[in-house]
């Protein structure tokens, strides 16, 4: 069985069989009805020749009768030209007159045979095809017979027969081409629903878990499956409504609590156990936060069409974490050019990336020291340190969730890197590590540049 | 001054008044929407503080009806819901700003300060960073309370850099606080009043730093002793 692609394809191809099987029978009833003219043509012409032969039939007053053939049609009959003879028979068969030399019959005669009967003959290697006629002449009963030999047909008919495939018979190919071309614009039509409904079932995505295919323009017959799929899409987005709800319940359960938690130990009276206790529920605040980033990134895309200033995020990052790098000690300066660069994607989940690269590289930058925000025209977006850097076989752990070089490490989740690589994948961006050549670490941003005019 | 916290959290509100007690601002507390609402028909604040889960609705609905009825007062909004657009909503519907949980009481305060101190808002009096102060009101700053004086535009970016504390300004800011429109500025010319002020402050011995942050802009802090 052949397998074809589209409908378009499959109608195409069938009724091109059509065509071809219909346009051989076409011209074989054609051609079989131009025969069955001609027949009746030719017919009509001998039983006429007889009729007109029959007609100079004269009784002679002995009881015997006389043909008298005027010159015009004895011409016709005459031996060299060949192509018409006539003859006329007796009840007993006995031949009275034949144009034929041997003054033999045309057809031989059986009594009782009907008033007009049509037959046909082989005399001498011709095919003879002709009429024969009763009479009634002076009280005898005589059949008149006249053929046609049939090699030497009229030449127009001839023509027309032979030449009907060239002149006439072509016609039904362009006809049924033209049905054929017709046909597809047709289906090409119909099937015009379907292909608005494959374009609208393109925009759906876990951020877009709204859209619902349109079934009042769809065809009845596909109309169950688009139904199906709508249904399906129904279960899909109660699946993400049941994941964001999750997130968004989990945050409030989490945070919450740690609110109160963090109020209270701020308003301790001894500041001494106040600051120590901060510290753990700043961390545990990170743990929490970073969950919940992972949590929501789990049902989060982006819509293709969005950009981002890339140089913005990173100056945006790059002032809202300089005071926290500051008090630790470390300074930051954002390098590269200072002109908007576009990139494809989410300005948001942008910061988010950037900032974790950036408390990552304060983390381990040593005090004194700048951790450096490059952005490229490119839209290649670098954070750079002068921490220890990143052997080459931890290149792809640190990328793993709950990832740590040092478990006890007060602070660390080991999330920061695993919630930047998947906003990269969302961004369908990349992401490079490298060790910098007088120490510490380089991790490159490589964002999709977005059109200018868009 | 007096506050408003709308939390259906009994402990984190009770907390709240307390630390915001203790930071100088009488509060009134309240647990949910309709309250919220009636309290807002009848009394001034001089700024909420509104969670947005509350039990009988959206904090946000409330917020909408304020800003509605074109009511200023500052609203910080409280809040668990972290994601994206959640925050970008808040904004919209006229917060003034934003805390996500678990947020820290001294953040609180500061980002209240903020809102209090915009024109036309209740707070006047004073900022200070260590042994600096600067009056808004005659915009004076001292050191130690010795009065200085400075030229108008480097008083200008002490002001500026004083009511951003623990945040970063950036140059294009200074650069409109300063020169406002009018035409072009010299590459560097924020650089050199920035300079300027740095000198001045610390040879009058201010304990604060003026802290460059390349490509980004400036910050004002308290000076660091070092590091032990």
């Amino acid at each position: 069985m052949i397998r074809f692609k589209s409908i378009i394809s499959r109608i195409v191809i069938l009724h091109v069989i059509a065509v071809a099987i219909t346009s051989i029978l076409m011209s074989l009833a054609l051609s079989w009805l131009l025969n069955r003219a001609t027949i009746n043509i030719h017919n009509d012409a001998m039983e006429e020749q007889a009729a007109s032969v029959a007609h100079h039939l004269v009784a002679r007053p002995d009881g015997s009768l006389a043909l008298e053939l005027p010159p015009d049609l004895q011409g016709l009959y005459s031996q060299p030209y060949g192509r018409y003879s006539y003859a006329v028979v007796d009840e007993r068969g006995k031949t009275l007159f034949s144009s034929l030399k041997d003054n033999a019959p045309i057809f031989s005669v059986e009594p009782g045979a009907a008033a007009v009967q049509f037959l046909e003959t082989h005399h001498s290697g011709a095919v003879i095809s002709g009429a024969s006629v009763r009479r009634a002449v002076g009280g005898k009963t005589v059949w008149v017979q006249a053929a046609e030999d049939m090699a030497n047909r009229d030449v127009l008919i001839d023509d027309i027969v032979d030449d009907f495939y060239k002149n006439v018979g072509w016609i039904t190919l362009p006809i049924l081409l033209v049905l054929l071309v017709t046909d597809i614009a047709i289906f090409r039509r119909a099937l015009r629903p379907l292909r608005q409904a494959s374009e609208i079932a393109q925009q759906i995505s876990p951020a877009r878990t709204d859209v619902r295919l349109p079934v009042s323009e769809i065809p009845s017959e596909v109309r169950p499956l688009v139904s199906a799929i709508n249904q399906a899409l129904d279960r899909l987005d109660q699946g993400f409504r049941v994941q964001r709800e999750f997130t968004a319940d989990a945050a409030h359960e989490l945070r919450t609590p740690l609110s109160i938690l963090r109020t209270r130990v701020e308003t301790l009276d001894d500041q001494r156990i106040a600051k120590a206790l901060h510290l753990d529920i700043e961390s545990m605040s990170r743990v929490v936060g970073q969950l919940l980033d992972i949590a929501e990134l789990e049902a989060f895309t982006i819509d293709p069409t969005e950009r981002a200033d890339a140089q913005g995020v990173c100056a945006e990052v790059a002032e809202s974490i300089a005071p926290l790098a500051l008090e630790q000690g470390r300074e930051i300066a954002l390098l590269g050019v200072s002109t908007p660069v576009w990139v494809k994607g989410n300005a948001e989940m942008m910061k988010r990336a950037i900032r974790n690269l950036a408390e990552n590289a304060i983390k381990h930058a040593p005090p004194e020291t700048v951790v450096e925000f490059v952005v490229e025209e490119s839209g290649t977006v670098k954070v750079l340190d002068r921490g220890p850097g990143i052997a080459p076989e931890e290149r792809e752990l640190i990328f793993q969730r709950f990832w740590r070089r040092d478990r006890n490490q007060q602070g660390s989740t080991g999330l920061g890197l695993s919630i930047v690589q998947r906003i990269v994948e969302l961004h369908g961006a990349s992401i490079a590590v490298e060790n910098r050549v007088l120490g510490g670490a380089q991790f490159s941003l490589h964002f999709v540049a977005a059109d200018k005019t868009a | 001054m007096r506050l408003l916290v709308v939390e259906d959290n009994a402990q984190l509100s009770q907390l709240l008044a307390k630390g915001l007690g203790i930071a100088g601002y009488e509060t009134d507390l309240l647990a949910t929407a309709a309250e919220a609402r009636g309290a807002l028909l009848t009394t001034s604040y001089a700024a909420v503080i509104l969670d947005l889960g509350l039990p009988d609705g959206d904090g946000l609905a409330i917020l909408r009806e304020l800003r509605h009825r074109k009511d200023p007062t500052p609203v910080l909004v409280l809040t668990a819901r972290g994601g994206l657009q959640d925050r970008v909503n808040g904004l919209r519907s006229g917060a003034d700003d934003y805390l996500v949980k678990p947020f820290a009481l001294e953040e609180l305060v500061a980002r209240l300060e903020a809102q209090l101190r915009r024109p036309g808002q209740q707070l006047g009096s004073s900022l200070h960073i260590a042994n600096l102060e600067f009056d808004l009101r005659n915009r004076q700053a001292s050191i130690d309370d010795q009065p200085q004086v400075l030229s108008s535009r480097e008083t200008a970016v002490l002001e500026l850099l004083m009511r951003s504390k623990g945040r970063v300004v950036s140059k294009k800011q200074v650069e409109d606080h300063i020169f406002g429109l009018a035409g072009d500025v010299a590459s560097n010319a924020i650089e050199v009043y920035v300079h300027r002020l740095r000198k001045q402050l610390s040879d009058k011995g201010a304990k604060v730093q003026i802290h460059t942050i390349r490509g980004v802009g400036y910050l004002i802090a308290e000076e660091k002793r070092d590091p032990v």
